[in-house]
């Protein structure tokens, strides 16, 4: 997967968290993912199709959910699964891979991507596999703690 | 209070969002400024069913919504009241999207992530026009 693909999702996400949660963000450096990560505790994953097929991951720690959750709704939880924290998760991971898959339709006529509905994991010791997909990180300093945006792409109909 | 009339009155406003998050922000956005939520909807379908009880000023529609999205609801609220007002709310917004919501009549696009103020200055010069 080329890396230049997760640009328009760390573009957006940068944007969002600032603009829309208020946070300060220090983006680092695009990685190559390997088969496996272990995820923070709270995990999005997005998926999307059309001229690509590929998935958009948002993770980080309980903490920081409960604090996007709380950015958002205006009131405070106890534990990264209650629902509102959730949902948030969910409506944040649309929002940032929304704005990404605009920016890349409106730069790639016909390319017509489309989003699936967001799904959230929260739990411990939780692991994502890459399967047949290989996938590009990088990882986001913000106030509320570190947020991993993880992408894989595969591009053309195959 | 901007979401008041000279009247008095509040401006009605459904708001139809599969994300009950995205429908508590834009409450969050709205009411303190006067507006009444009348009613809300998690999907177009709902959002068509429900439409002819909640009677809204205006409706903060989002696009990719399960069952029937907001553009195929647009469509058929439009054909019920061709008058009726309505603004996309959605975190998509690529040229095709916009598109396909003017084609529907929908009056206005607002991206999310919305600021508040923006939202409730495109709803006001929506109700004006």
């Amino acid at each position: 997967m080329a890396t230049i693909h997760i640009v328009p999702f760390v573009r957006a996400s940068v944007s969002i968290f600032r603009d829309m949660l208020d946070l300060e963000v220090r983006s680092g450096e695009t990685e190559e993912e390997g088969d496996s990560f272990v995820s923070r505790g709270f995990t999005v994953i997005v998926g999307f199709t059309g001229g690509w097929k590929g998935r958009f991951f948002l993770d980080m720690g309980g903490e920081t959910a409960m604090h996007i959750a709380s950015s958002l709704t205006g009131e405070s939880y106890s534990t990264f699964a209650e629902e509102e924290v959730l949902l948030s998760g969910a409506e944040l991971g649309n929002i940032i891979s929304g704005n990404a898959i605009t920016d890349i339709n409106n730069n790639n006529p016909g390319l017509n991507l489309r989003l699936t509905p967001p799904s959230v994991f929260a739990g411990e010791d939780l692991s994502m596999f890459n399967v047949r997909l290989s996938s590009c990180s990088v990882l986001l300093q913000t106030d509320a703690g570190l947020v991993k945006i993880n992408v894989a792409v595969e591009e053309g109909n195959k | 209070m901007k979401g008041i009339r000279a009247d008095g009155t509040p401006i009605k406003v459904m708001a139809v969002d599969d994300s009950p998050i995205s429908r508590k922000m834009i409450k969050k956005a709205l009411e303190p400024v006067g507006f009444l939520i009348v009613g809300e909807a998690g999907n177009g379908k709902e959002a068509v069913e429900r439409y002819p009880q909640f009677q809204p000023d205006i409706i903060t529609m989002d696009v990719t919504m399960p069952v029937m999205d907001g553009l195929d609801a647009a469509s058929i609220i439009k054909g019920i009241n061709p008058q009726q007002k309505i603004i996309m709310l959605s975190a998509m917004g690529d040229d095709d999207i916009i598109n396909q919501a003017k084609s529907r009549g929908i009056n206005d696009v607002c991206c999310k992530p919305f600021k508040a103020e923006e939202l409730l200055e495109k709803i006001l010069k929506v109700l004006e026009n």
